[in-house]
């Protein structure tokens, strides 16, 4: 027997690649069914599945199916993928290769010599890789089998402020990258990378240099600006047009050492997937001060407007408003309040711009404004339902003290130009009708604002989500009606995704140090030892 | 031949780690100085019962156990000069400065490969990996090149300490644990009940469910509700005759080119 098989795979050749399916672009296209194969689920970022096993009827029978530890995890950010059974979670310079129907682990890349340690939002897939990044701005890619290492490749420099958290979002022929790390100092970009070798295709910084338009729009500090990209931007396969929003400027507090609108952060920028130029941005909040980074990922929906269809990007922004613009021009049509608290602005005017009620800067002594620095919603992001027709987005009525220093910034150390405090408020599940932004149910889910899961619904109605309790919940998408909840003994911090194998719905959520998954109650099959013959 | 390649691993081990050592720390951590200097100590002070590698004899494998066990320098530092209590570790008469240099010593042989400077020829090495004399390829890849049906040598040299690589190349004869480390990863032969046979082998075996990835690479999720039968194999499917196959200097060449493979960049002046 050993002979036999050392034979047997000894003489195999080299380069023996299975012949199986690759993940192709027009995979990723179709959006979520059994495989969830981008971050959002799809590209317009709807966290929508076209799954339909469990239902408003059957909801009431969901059971935990598995849960897998994550070593040495903390505070789980992933959203996971799965493809053909298997589900693809990480962390902190690491990914678990996890057999989607049982939690057993497959394989692990654990990268312990990366420099610092981190959060990590997920991982993207095409053909036969798997890719996520390190915090000191390496694209791996993984053999989705076997975890064999492909390439790892460095874009961006740890030493100039940048890291890396967000999952990279695989697009036709180019992995997209993002940057974090403008709480303390440094300049943005999205960067286009080569699936297959991690060569630079393009590169867009999110904060223009000294002398490019737009950089006129600081006095100072542009070098080290900010304006991260620190969540996976969405796509429109028609107009070949991705859009990413950008993070706050830094010093976050302190908004004198860079008098101006400090072009581009807290924007939405649309940029041409071949060549990464910039089409059209909108800035939501010219010369942030509060850190109300414009995180979440757009939503593109297609929407009656005025007595005609129009194209559109809609966002739940940080800083307590809700946008609807058009997606081809940038052109601002529409804001509402998104929460009931908002003291820095009385409202958005017919260009798109806040009116700013004077006086809700951070003062040395400190100053109190709602939404608190944490904002009105955060990187939990939106979700939208085409059965429904609602956006669903996880709300805060938080309001904080913002206090400013009078230090000089210095990048790279840790300073943010004063300090922020989150006291803990109401945190509720809204749904939105995006055609008019008002609201049209509401769910409390807690008085903590610690939580960070967002939200992800079905094709059969049912919406999933999490409390600042720790529950992951299920209610009826229509209507808010409460179906199901789930404890899973731990703060809830990412966002649920929707799979099937084997023809059996799955909901899966990374919480805390665990990733856990779902499904409909099933009599267990007594299963007789296997027969092992051991082999010398 | 092999007892030669034991006893020249220390020195090989000697004069690494030039960074500096962190705040606070005792000089002689990552001094190549010391290192070098508590490789003699520790061959005539330890290597009697931890064997000359640090692999293990009548005391315990130390490689294993420091990485297991993730002790301060001052906690090796007091094992090395107390002993260990209910065992059969001695205290040790060295000098402060000699401890030191042990523990400097047993910090870098149980660091990544990456971080030793590896005597022998990498680029012998590289040519003897790819050949069908070392045939390591027809399991392993690196960087995508070569089976994927085995474990993944891409950081090899980035993630294991030296010795590690070297005993899973010429493992110590005769160890009675030297598979246990292989459990639920076996080579296996699987017949389904529908009567297909899958061979491969096992990257998580249980009760209940095998995750399999099969001569060619591929990954297949097996229910036990399906399995007819199961063969696994006692022992891992590496070759056992590395240390006849190769001369002492091939084997040294081998290391030097593993332990380059890293997914960072090696410190300036560890190669």
């Amino acid at each position: 027997m050993k002979k036999t098989i050392l034979i047997a795979l000894l003489t195999l050749p080299a380069t023996a690649l299975p012949a199986t399916a690759q993940v192709k672009y027009e995979d990723i296209v179709k959006g979520a069914g059994d495989n969830w194969l981008t971050y959002a689920g799809n590209f317009q970022g709807w966290r929508y599945s076209q799954l339909n096993q469990i239902t408003i009827q059957n909801a009431p029978d969901i059971v935990a199916k598995w849960t897998y530890h994550v070593p040495e995890a903390n505070a789980l950010r992933s959203s996971p993928i799965v493809y053909n059974g298997v589900m693809y979670v990480t962390d902190s310079n690491a990914m678990y290769a996890i057999d989607a129907r049982n939690g057993r682990l497959i394989w692990q890349y654990s990268d312990g010599r990366a420099k610092r340690k981190g959060v990590n939002r997920g991982a993207a897939i095409l053909g036969e890789s798997v890719y996520f990044t390190t915090t000191d701005n390496y694209l791996v890619a993984l053999d989705r089998q076997t975890g064999s290492l492909l390439f790892n490749r460095q874009f961006a420099d740890v030493e100039k402020g940048v890291t890396s958290t967000s999952a990279p979002l695989v697009v036709k022929d180019r992995i997209l990258v993002g940057s974090a790390g403008g709480d303390t100092g440094m300049r943005g970009f999205i960067a286009a990378l080569s699936p297959v070798t991690g060569d630079e295709i393009w590169r867009t910084y999110t904060v223009p240099a000294r002398g490019e338009p737009g950089s006129e729009t600081w006095s100072d500090l542009h070098e080290w600006g900010g304006a991260g990209t620190w969540l996976s931007g969405t796509f429109d396969p028609e107009s070949n047009t991705l859009f990413w929003t950008t993070g706050n400027p830094w010093p976050d507090y302190a908004g004198k050492p860079r008098e101006g609108i400090d072009l581009y952060t807290c924007s939405v920028l649309a940029l041409d997937l071949e060549t990464g130029k910039l089409k059209w941005y909108f800035q939501f909040t010219p010369h942030d001060v509060h850190d109300w980074d414009a995180q979440s990922w757009p939503v593109l929906l297609e929407i009656p407007w005025q007595g005609a269809r129009r194209k559109v990007l809609v966002h739940a922004n940080r800083n307590g408003f809700f946008y609807i613009l058009d997606r081809q021009t940038g052109k601002f049509l529409k804001a509402t309040k998104l929460i009931d608290n908002i003291t820095w602005a009385s409202g958005i005017d017919d260009n798109g711009k806040p009116v700013i009620i004077p006086g809700k800067d951070p003062t040395p002594e400190g100053n109190w404004v709602c939404p608190s620095v944490k904002g009105a919603t955060n990187w939990m992001g939106q979700s939208y339902n085409p059965g429904t027709g609602l956006l669903y987005i996880l709300t805060q009525e938080e309001c904080g003290m913002f206090t400013l220093s009078s230090q000089k910034p210095v990048p790279m150390k840790n300073f943010a130009g004063g300090a922020a405090t989150e006291p803990g408020g109401a945190v509720i599940l809204r749904a939105i009708d995006p055609r008019t932004g008002n609201r049209v149910w509401q769910y409390p889910v807690g008085n903590y604002s610690r939580m960070w899961t967002g939200t992800v619904s079905t094709a059969s109605g049912v919406l999933f989500s999490g409390d600042d309790d720790g529950h992951l919940i299920a209610l009826e998408a229509r209507t808010g009606r409460h179906l199901w909840h789930y404890n899973v003994g731990d703060t809830l911090t990412a966002s649920p995704v929707i799979y099937a194998v084997d023809g059996k719905e799955y909901v899966a959520v990374a919480a805390g140090t665990n990733v856990f998954s779902f499904g409909l109650f099933e009599p267990a099959v007594s299963i007789p030892l296997p027969k092992i013959m051991m082999q010398k | 031949m092999r007892s030669i390649a034991l006893l020249i691993l220390p020195l090989m081990l000697c004069a690494q780690h030039d960074q500096a050592p962190a705040p606070g720390q005792n000089p002689a951590i990552k001094n190549p100085a010391a290192i070098a200097a508590g490789a003699q100590l520790y061959i005539t002070s330890c290597g009697g019962c931890h064997g000359p590698d640090g692999i293990g004899g009548r005391g315990p494998n130390l490689v294993r156990q420091l990485q297991s066990h993730q002790l301060k320098d001052d906690e090796l530092f007091g094992a090395i000069r107390n002993g260990v209590a209910g065992t059969d570790m001695p205290p040790t008469r060295l000098s402060d400065d000699d401890t030191w240099k042990l523990t400097a010593y047993l910090r870098a042989v149980t660091g990544p490969a990456a971080d030793s400077k590896v005597y022998g020829d990498p680029g012998a090495g590289e040519k003897l990996y790819w050949s069908p004399k070392a045939g390591c390829s027809e399991c392993h890849a690196i960087l995508g090149k070569g089976s994927r049906m085995g474990p993944d040598l891409s950081n090899i040299g980035g993630s294991r300490p030296l010795a590690n690589i070297r005993a899973a190349i010429t493992p110590p004869k005769n160890d009675p644990s030297r598979n246990a480390a292989l459990a639920g990863k076996e080579g296996v032969t699987v017949t389904m009940k529908n009567g297909t046979v899958l061979k491969g082998i096992a990257r998580n075996r249980g009760n209940y469910s095998l995750q399999l990835v099969d001569e060619k690479g591929a990954l297949h999720l097996i229910s036990m509700a399906g399995v007819k039968s199961l063969a696994v194999l006692d022992h891992s499917l590496m070759p056992e005759d590395y240390d006849t196959r190769f001369t002492p200097d091939e084997l040294t060449n081998l290391l030097a080119y593993l332990a380059r493979q890293t997914v960072r960049q090696t410190p300036a002046g560890g190669k």
